[in-house]
């Protein structure tokens, strides 16, 4: 049904694919698998029209073609359920559905019977109870999934691909998926299945490919391939190569700093957590478990309905990021460029920007000593730039990551919180990165990790924390650690 | 996974609720009106309203498809101007020129806001600006074309402002009042029309299901040039004659109504029949200022404070950063 030969797909500063060649038959459900930033979300949307690629040929139903777009890819059957919805949250569910196939009367004008009643038939015949005239924005995340992929039923299609579609449904409503999916099967639809977790690859998929660093590494059929040999094939490195050991891991210190019954509307809901002074924490979870939210509370960039901050024992008032910074507590968002780095600024001032007061006294700036911090953070951090003036906006995504990691370096003395420090991020930036956390433990600063790829998790933390839906599950020792039984908490299902 | 929503009638569902608001707001100022003077509460100073909010019905219209997209077209003030101008000047008191000169403007306001759409779409500059400058660029125009007012139409031309049905009907309200029934008709009932407010709730998302978003944004932008147009017609229609400043106050007051009415900047949200309900409120208004004897001046000053205060009343409160 669809066959990929030779796809190379580039951004400014990355190559996302590389001579990638991938074949799907019809009746087939194909896993495609990889760490993040592996290059599967590029892939998809290379088949789906969004991307043209820069080479490489895509054959559909045996003919070479060239999406003019994804309504063009759409209406030759290819449709895609992507990680993040495509949802209209203002709409109702009946009209999300059939948006681009509105149906009509014999006027052309929108039938809403018609919507109405073939959205709840449709919800039905996949087991779904949800109120067609209800508006997206007003149903749980589950049930938006559901919407998602009932939407997928709809048309005729020829080649359904899914990006992690299980990220936000459990139990029951993966059941009636895979259901759902196998029945595709047998219609003759191709289908691509992505997702993290290994087990329902296993339980479902005929065939399963391997994406790394935007290179197609392998495809194999299920049975001829062991759950480890998948792993190591996705990470298809030496674990220990890319994690640097920690050299002087002592035992850690006291706690520092101690978030206790947090709750943010909506997303945290009674979160604790203790840091330790010199101790990597790694906080996992799946996306939208709340971590980032609860960094963000913490940081007192968003406010917290209940729950308190204590550091050093004391519990803090009035907490603010201002307050947060004098504190010693730091925190490198999870987006880089909208909350972290001002782009068209230089290397110098995105690294004085949160220490300004070093500077200068009143109005005068020395210009001169923040060019010599800026020179020693990026001779300590080796970062790739001209020198300190280079504007951040012409670096690369691993250099712009040091280049935050080395602004709240300066201030942290207490904790540091990156979220997703090397998302987007190169293999030799990363071992960068890593080592800076290190040293910064060493430091006696306690460090406090939000990743969503397991083998960091695992390479990288001494102590694990883990969230589902806003609440924390369970806590990992340095023994304890391993991937299967982070995912096994992430995924746990909540009592109630 | 039972979903539990509240059930309003269907006209009100998906947030327009708002429209209780400003029916609410209007009964509050019509009570207010009536206890300031025996005059206001009577049919002919009704009447009196309603005709007067011909011009601002007319121009809010196309603002409110460019808000619900998202956007905004900040161009309409000059091109009434301009567009009030032409109409005078090329019809210079000739009654045959009527038809094909209003014909032409109609045309030139859309070509107009087609242009605006283009230049969104193309440059992907926030409408903002480009609306902001091509406004810039027709008030200039203007100028070169008179520093005053420009030629002049036949008596009858009148109608469109001053005309009545029986009973002192305004002929140029109804007018308006018919048209937002008929966009209100195409947003709920057309394919078209329901897909603005999907590009405007999500582009991204509009994108990726393959809608024309591009093509819709052009439509919405020329249907903006178009209304102005109409209105740069019908306050020729009032004045006799067009000027350089003509639609001067309209940008601003073309707003007033639109988030008065429960649309949000933010696209996606709101309707027609909201603006027109923000139209008759801020007619309400000024009619009422005017019976206190308030120089017209605190008018655009009470407008002023209008539109901020609807803003920050309809405003979602932030979640987190994002």
């Amino acid at each position: 049904m669809l066959s990929l030969q030779g796809i190379s797909k580039g951004f400014p500063g990355v190559k996302a694919l590389t001579d990638v060649s991938l074949d799907v038959a019809a009746g087939e459900i194909h896993a495609l698998v990889g760490e993040n930033g592996a290059g599967k979300s590029t892939l998809t949307r290379v088949i789906a029209g969004v991307f043209q690629p820069d080479a490489g040929t895509v054959r559909f139903d045996g003919r070479e073609t060239v999406w003019k777009g994804p309504g063009d890819a759409k209406r030759h059957g290819v449709h895609v359920i992507y990680q993040e919805f495509v949802l209209f949250p203002h709409l109702s569910v009946a009209e999300n559905i059939f948006v681009g196939h509105e149906r009509r009367n014999r006027l052309g004008l929108i039938d809403h019977g018609r919507t109405r009643r073939d959205a709840k038939e449709l919800l039905a015949r996949f087991g779904i109870d949800i109120d067609p005239e209800a508006l997206v924005r007003d149903l749980s995340v589950a049930d938006q999934q559901m919407v998602e992929i009932a939407k997928a039923l709809v048309h005729d299609v020829k080649l359904l691909i899914l990006d992690e579609p299980t990220a936000v449904i459990s139990g029951r409503e993966v059941d009636v998926l895979f259901d759902r999916l196998r029945r595709l099967k047998q219609q003759g639809v191709a289908i691509v299945y992505i997702s993290h977790r290994l087990e329902e690859i296993f339980a479902l998929c005929d065939r399963v490919s391997v994406l790394k660093d935007g290179n197609h590494v392998a495809t194999r059929t299920i049975d001829e391939v062991t759950r480890d040999q998948l792993i190591a094939l996705m990470v298809g490195r030496n674990l220990a190569e890319l994690f640097p050991v920690r050299r002087s891991a002592k035992a850690p210190g006291p706690v520092v700093v101690a978030a206790r019954n947090v709750e943010v509307s909506g997303r945290v809901r009674g979160a604790s957590i203790e840091l330790r002074a010199g101790e990597i924490t790694g906080l996992a979870g799946m996306v939208g478990a709340g971590r980032s939210e609860l960094a963000l509370a913490m940081f007192g960039a968003i406010p917290m309905r209940s729950g308190s901050l204590v550091v050093d024992g004391r519990e803090v008032s009035g907490l603010s990021p201002r307050r947060a910074i004098d504190l010693g507590i730091g925190l490198v968002t999870e987006d880089r460029k909208g909350q972290g780095l001002a782009m068209l600024l230089d290397v110098a001032a995105n690294v004085s920007a949160s220490t300004l007061n070093e500077f200068g006294r009143g109005w005068r700036f020395d210009r001169a000593r923040e060019k010599r911090v800026a020179e020693q953070e990026i001779a300590s951090y080796r970062i790739a730039c001209r020198g300190p003036s280079t504007p951040v906006s012409v670096m690369s995504g691993g250099n712009q990551q040091k280049v935050l990691v080395a602004r709240w370096a300066r201030t942290s003395t207490r904790l540091l919180i990156l979220d997703e420090p090397t998302r987007g991020v190169d293999v030799g930036a990363k071992t960068e990165i890593y080592r800076i956390m290190h040293e910064l433990a060493d430091r006696g600063v306690a460090v406090l990790m939000i990743s969503s790829e397991l083998p960091e998790i695992v390479g990288m933390s001494e102590r694990v924390v883990v969230m589902r839906e806003g609440v924390v599950t369970g806590e990992l020792s340095k023994s304890e650690i391993s991937e299967e039984a982070v995912v096994e908490l992430a995924t746990r299902r909540l009592a109630g | 996974m039972q979903t539990r929503t509240l059930r309003l009638p269907r006209f009100l569902a998906g947030g327009r609720a708002a429209l209780l608001v400003v029916v609410a707001l209007l009964i509050l100022l019509f009570v207010l009106g009536a206890s300031v003077s025996d005059r206001f509460a009577t049919t002919g100073n009704m009447l009196n309203v309603y005709e007067q909010s011909a011009g601002l019905a007319l121009v809010s219209l196309g603002q409110t498809l460019t808000i619900l997209t998202g956007g905004i077209d900040l161009s309409v003030g000059s091109v009434i101007s301009l567009l009030s101008m032409l109409t005078s000047g090329l019809i210079a008191g000739d009654e045959a020129m009527v038809i094909p000169v209003v014909a032409g403007v109609l045309v030139l306001g859309a070509l107009i806001g087609a242009a605006n759409g283009v230049t969104i779409v193309a440059t992907g500059v926030h409408p903002l600006i480009v609306t902001l400058g091509t406004g810039a660029i027709v008030q200039g125009v203007a100028l070169l074309y008179g520093l005053g007012p420009v030629g002049s139409v036949p008596i009858s031309f009148d109608a469109f402002a001053y005309g009545t049905f029986p009973g002192g009907i305004s002929i140029g309200a109804t007018v308006a009042l018919a048209l937002f029934l008929l966009v209100s008709f195409f947003l709920n009932n057309t394919r078209t029309g329901r897909r603005i407010y999907a590009i405007g709730d999500d582009p991204h998302a509009a994108d990726l299901m393959g809608l024309p978003r591009r093509r819709i944004l052009v439509g919405v932008y020329a249907a903006s040039g178009f209304f102005a147009a109409l209105t740069a017609v019908y306050l020729v229609s009032r004045f006799n004659v067009g000027q350089p400043y003509t639609g001067a106050n309209y940008t601003l007051a073309s707003i007033t109504p639109v988030v008065v009415g429960g649309t949000m900047l933010a696209g996606g949200r709101g309707g027609v029949i909201g603006t027109l309900l923000g139209v008759y409120l801020v007619s309400l208004l000024n009619n009422t200022l005017n019976f206190l004897d308030i120089s017209s001046h605190y008018q655009l000053v009470v407008q002023g404070l209008v539109i901020i205060l609807a803003v920050s009343v309809y405003v979602e409160k932030q979640r987190g950063l994002a």
